[in-house]
């Protein structure tokens, strides 16, 4: 289980998105790493990535239109990592079309996603939390 | 080099292991290196161009490497596989980009290229400076070590 309750950031529509987007990650990391034949595992593979591709759009466009709505002072910037974080996903899905689904590749996306997953909303998603207390609201 | 390109990496380190593994990190005591060899099992070298030329390398023993992940991961892993080098070269990644910001806060305007993984203790890597600077950084579930060689651009 990847999700730990410091994530938090006291924004219930943007703390259930990521706990949902956690244990989808952390479901994948736990398939993907199982021993056992690889081919079976492909199919899990194709459904996280295609999960990914769908659920941060729907999470990203929650999460900004939220900062919008609070007039968070970092929107533009963060909005730009969100966007890094969907080129890099559609970046490895080329890749799996290219170069197959081979167990390397997919390791290499699943340690990607998940470090990024945990940085992002340790860190950066945290100062939506820290303002919204700033500013004496509740979220 | 100076001495003064060394804490943007510790303290970048230190919060980065604090937010994505709830570890504390000490600092220990600052030593030369008139070569850049990987000092433990799984490293991680990155490059730097800008205002600084050189290299950053992170060396991690291996069963700290895979605890690291195992802690991040929330799973148990035995093994240094793509997933393990991969999420120990994003971490490697994060800290240096991190650092980057406190550099380019000091006007020194800096960019990282991708991270390298260097398995084993056999290669040497190229430095731009006569000595790399190393600081090691211990935590409770080992300890590891950053090396530093940073020339300015003239």
């Amino acid at each position: 289980m990847m999700w730990k309750e410091k994530y938090r950031i006291g924004v219930d529509v943007v703390d259930n998105q990521h706990q949902e987007l956690f244990h989808r990650v952390s479901d994948f990391l736990i398939s993907v790493q199982r021993k056992g034949d690889w081919g079976q595992k492909i199919a899990k593979v194709k459904e996280t990535l295609a999960f990914m591709q769908e659920y941060v759009i729907v999470h990203f466009r929650d999460e900004e239109n939220y900062q919008l709505q609070i007039n968070f002072p970092e929107y533009e910037e963060h909005k730009d990592v969100h966007a890094r974080f969907r080129d890099m996903i559609n970046q490895y899905a080329v890749r799996f079309e290219k170069e197959g689904f081979t167990q390397e590749l997919v390791q290499e996306f699943g340690g990607k996603l998940m470090t990024w997953l945990i940085m992002h909303v340790a860190d950066m998603d945290q100062r939506i939390g820290a303002y919204v207390r700033e500013q004496g609201g509740k979220g | 080099m100076k001495v003064a390109f060394v804490e943007p990496f510790v303290k970048a380190a230190r919060d980065v292991f604090q937010l994505m593994m709830d570890l504390d990190a000490q600092r220990g005591d600052l030593r030369a290196s008139e070569q850049l060899v990987p000092s433990k099992d799984a490293s991680v070298a990155i490059g730097v161009t800008g205002d600084l030329l050189g290299s950053i390398l992170y060396s991690f023993p291996r069963q700290m490497t895979l605890e690291m992940v195992e802690i991040m991961a929330g799973m148990p892993v035995d093994e240094l596989d793509s997933f393990v080098i991969s999420a120990l070269g994003e971490v490697a990644n994060i800290i240096s980009g991190n650092a980057m910001a406190y550099l380019n806060s000091a006007n020194y305007m800096c960019n990282i290229n991708p991270p390298q993984i260097v398995l084993g203790q056999e290669t040497a890597l190229e430095m731009v400076t006569r000595k790399a600077l190393i600081v090691p950084l211990r935590t409770r579930i080992g300890e590891f070590d950053i090396f530093i060689t940073l020339k300015e651009q003239a």
